[in-house]
């Protein structure tokens, strides 16, 4: 008998386009409308010419540069000190709860502890005798060194939680734990191993976080409305006040000032990558010269502690705020206690509503679609479309809003629902694929062959076997999704055309207005909101693993 | 001369060695067999100084009349070979033997002597090689030489032999046996695999000794 074999071709229709088109396609226009009101010669001129540009820019560079290299410095020092040591199961566990923490409530609650009448400076009133608030800007200092200590201990975390997820990898986190065992028997100490052997390998697997941590720093606006330095602000500030303005010819100078930031961001990798091969043949000779430093043992800071109280007493300092009263300098406790700002928050409850509805819409929008393309589209074109999901991450936001803007002002949906649907969604999609890629694609696709063998339909698959039981991490991807949406501040703001507030748009409304005690419940409100979705997918998690564990013990 | 001394080593829920004792002269090889789960990677952590934590051990190890048994791995002199080879694959072969060299002398001579041991070994040239493009059995090659290169007291082999198929294992298990002879240090062996065995060598086998509580 003659048989011919043919290859199988795993029937693949086009279903992915679907899901691929709907979220390239808004963002693709988005990124070229903002990009085209940027291509204008008079606000080109205009912007080179503006008295604050040059101040600006190297206000902004100077930030990112010093916070981008603090915090990397920071999280190489804390891993190579702490890893494999109980320090550092605490410091992980704790990673989750300062993740947790929105960037503009951290910068709000920093800048209360910080400022001249602050918390710390009635502490030291105390000691030095003060009786008026100091007359130094410890807050919108024009060195930016508030602004750059509140990125500092946000992006840190960050860092440190992609460590870590590299050092979980499957496989890699064993094979790298027996190269610093093989180091050791070669006479390495501990740290010479780390910064001959894992940091060369896991600097280049950390571009893409510590790219997005540059380039945020780079271009936050958020954080620097509220702590960043005033007169001048950063270059993204700056352009997202020419954006709001009410001058055609300043929005278009705005977006010119967003297109330079995008180019530099783009200018600043390349030269890091430079840099890198650049120092690459020297740093290999280190490596190998065969020398042994000796251990040093030196004092061990209590990293874990110093960031626990970092964010306790930040968090503090809102929830503390937001009830105090008349509060006359020097005294640490406030002559009384008032519920008048949560008065205020319980009277504007459309706030909250409208923030939790857009929240769950968009998050529940992001989640499909990034449950939709990783159905039908195999997983290694995952590395095809890391270009699309990583730009909402790493375009400055203040253009790809401007671009937003355009394309909500040409579908007529600017200042309305959809349109904030649409901008809150290319943010959230992104962040549920990335959020819940291990999970689903790393799911057993036994039981996809198991489920067809017995005759089951896909559909029932994926509703009786494949969703059940990745209830977990799909819970967990949409609360990172819902935890995005609440935390916009431009879109929401920009798109809304200023309609539609939410706590992240009030809080900072009315921290930059000096309403300290309503911005700082709002400022809670927003970090308080994404941990009740937390604490429900965590809830959920806990339950199906009880219950999967329950049928093993059966 | 690598001595044991009455080596004890269990965990909370059972003894995994008990009472071994052993002398392991240069160029001699010690073979601990036993089945999986027995002990004998323990066994060879604890020589190694990477035993984790919950493991309770006893006894004396002496390398050359030097107590070594509380010391932390990087002051042993007690080199390790892995299943896997563990080349570091930032680094190329000649980097890798770079690394294990201990320092001195100009860069010049180190790169000679690391390149004198790839042509002793059948290497010749292989130096700027990356790692992942040499075969499996130059890899394991590689990783012995590196280990050697840092010129270890004694060496502790763990499984070495197990992933490569069996006309390769022949080959390479002369080649680490002949390695250790020339260079004159005791080594220990944990393998399951009789065949591991060479004629004339001092061999342990553990029990798990399963009822014990």
């Amino acid at each position: 008998m003659d048989t011919t074999l043919r290859p199988v071709k795993a029937a693949r229709g086009w279903g992915w386009a679907l899901p691929a088109a709907l979220f390239v396609l808004p963002l693709a226009a988005a990124l070229w409308l903002g990009a085209a009101e940027a291509v204008d010669a008079r606000a080109w001129s205009h912007l080179l010419s503006d008295t604050q540009f040059a101040a600006a820019l190297a206000e902004s560079l100077w930030i990112a540069v010093a916070s981008t290299m603090l915090s990397a410095t920071l999280c190489v020092l804390i891993v190579t000190r702490l890893h494999g040591t109980r320090a550092w199961q605490r410091v992980q566990g704790a990673l989750g709860g300062w993740l947790a923490v929105p960037h503009a409530a951290f910068a709000i609650g920093l800048a209360l502890l910080l400022m001249p009448s602050g918390f710390i400076a009635r502490l030291l009133a105390g000691v030095a005798g003060w009786d008026a608030p100091p007359d130094i800007a410890t807050v919108r200092d024009p060195w930016g060194l508030g602004l750059i200590a509140a990125l500092v201990f946000k992006e840190l975390p960050f860092l440190l939680w992609n460590v870590a997820a590299q050092l979980r990898r499957v496989g890699q986190g064993a094979e790298l734990e027996r190269q610093l065992q093989i180091a050791a028997t070669m006479g390495y100490s501990r740290r010479t191993a780390w910064a001959r052997l894992l940091w060369p390998q896991l600097l280049p697997r950390l571009a893409l976080p510590l790219l997005a941590v540059g380039a945020y720093g780079f271009t936050v606006v958020d954080m620097a409305l509220v702590i960043g330095p005033a007169r001048p602000p950063t270059l993204a500030v700056l352009a997202w006040q020419w954006l709001l303005d009410a001058n055609a010819a300043t929005n278009h100078q705005g977006a010119a000032a967003a297109l330079c930031l995008t180019a530099l961001v783009a200018a600043l990798a390349a030269a890091v990558v430079l840099a890198w091969h650049a120092v690459r043949p020297a740093a290999r000779q280190r490596w190998t010269r065969g020398d042994r430093p000796s251990a040093a043992r030196r004092f061990e800071w209590p990293w874990a502690g110093t960031g626990a109280a970092v964010y306790l007493a930040v968090v503090l300092s809102l929830l503390f705020m937001s009830i105090a009263g008349v509060w006359t300098f020097p005294s640490l406790w406030p002559s009384h206690w008032t519920l008048q700002a949560w008065a205020g928050v319980a009277h504007s409850s459309s706030t909250v509503g409208v923030t939790a509805v857009l929240a769950i819409v968009s998050a529940s929008t992001g989640l499909v679609l990034a449950v939709a393309w990783m159905e039908t589209a195999p997983a290694h074109w995952d590395a095809r479309a890391a270009g699309a999901v990583f730009a909402p991450m790493l375009v400055p936001g203040v253009l790809l809003v401007a671009g937003l803007y355009q394309l909500s002002l040409h579908s007529g949906i600017d200042g309305r629902f959809a349109g904030l649907w649409l901008a809150h969604s290319l943010y959230t999609a992104p962040y549920a694929m990335v959020a819940l890629s291990p999970a689903y694609r790393g799911f057993d696709p036994r039981y996809q062959q198991t489920a067809h063998a017995l005759g089951r339909s896909h559909a029932a698959f994926l509703l009786r076997v494949k969703w059940p039981m990745l209830l977990a991490p799909l819970a967990a991807a949409f609360a990172v999704a819902f935890a995005v949406s609440v935390t916009q501040y431009l879109p929401t703001q920009f798109i809304g055309a200023g309609r539609y507030a939410t706590v992240t748009t009030e809080a900072l409304t009315l921290a930059s207005g000096g309403q300290r005690n309503l911005a700082a419940a709002f400022a809670l409100l927003q970090a308080l909101l994404p941990a009740i979705v937390f604490g429900f997918a965590w809830w959920l998690g806990r339950r199906q693993a009880r219950r999967l564990h329950a049928v093993a013990m059966a | 001369m690598l001595e044991l001394d009455a080596i004890t080593l269990a965990t909370p829920q059972r003894v995994l060695v008990r009472n071994v004792s052993a002398r392991v002269a240069g160029g001699e090889l010690l073979v601990v067999m036993g089945e999986s789960g027995a002990g004998k990677s323990s066994l060879l952590a604890m020589l190694s100084g990477t035993l984790p934590d919950g493991f309770i051990a006893t006894g004396a190890i002496r390398l050359n009349g030097r107590e070594i048994g509380a010391l932390p791995t990087a002051q042993r002199h007690v080199g390790l070979l892995f299943q896997d080879d563990l080349l570091f694959p930032h680094m190329t072969v000649l980097d890798n033997l770079l690394f294990a060299l201990p320092a001195g002398g100009h860069r010049a001579e180190r790169c000679a002597q690391a390149e004198a041991a790839l042509a002793r070994a059948g290497l010749e040239g292989h130096g700027p090689r990356w790692p992942h493009s040499l075969s499996g059995g130059q890899r394991s090659r590689v990783s012995v030489l590196r280990a050697l290169l840092a010129q270890p007291q004694a060496l502790l082999l763990d499984e070495p032999f197990s992933r490569l198929d069996a006309a390769l294992r022949e080959r390479f298990r002369a080649f680490v046996f002949e390695r250790v002879r020339e260079q004159g240090i005791p080594a220990v062996l944990v393998t399951h695999d009789p065949q591991d065995v060479p004629a004339g060598a001092q061999v342990i086998e553990l029990r798990p000794e399963l009822d014990d509580a």
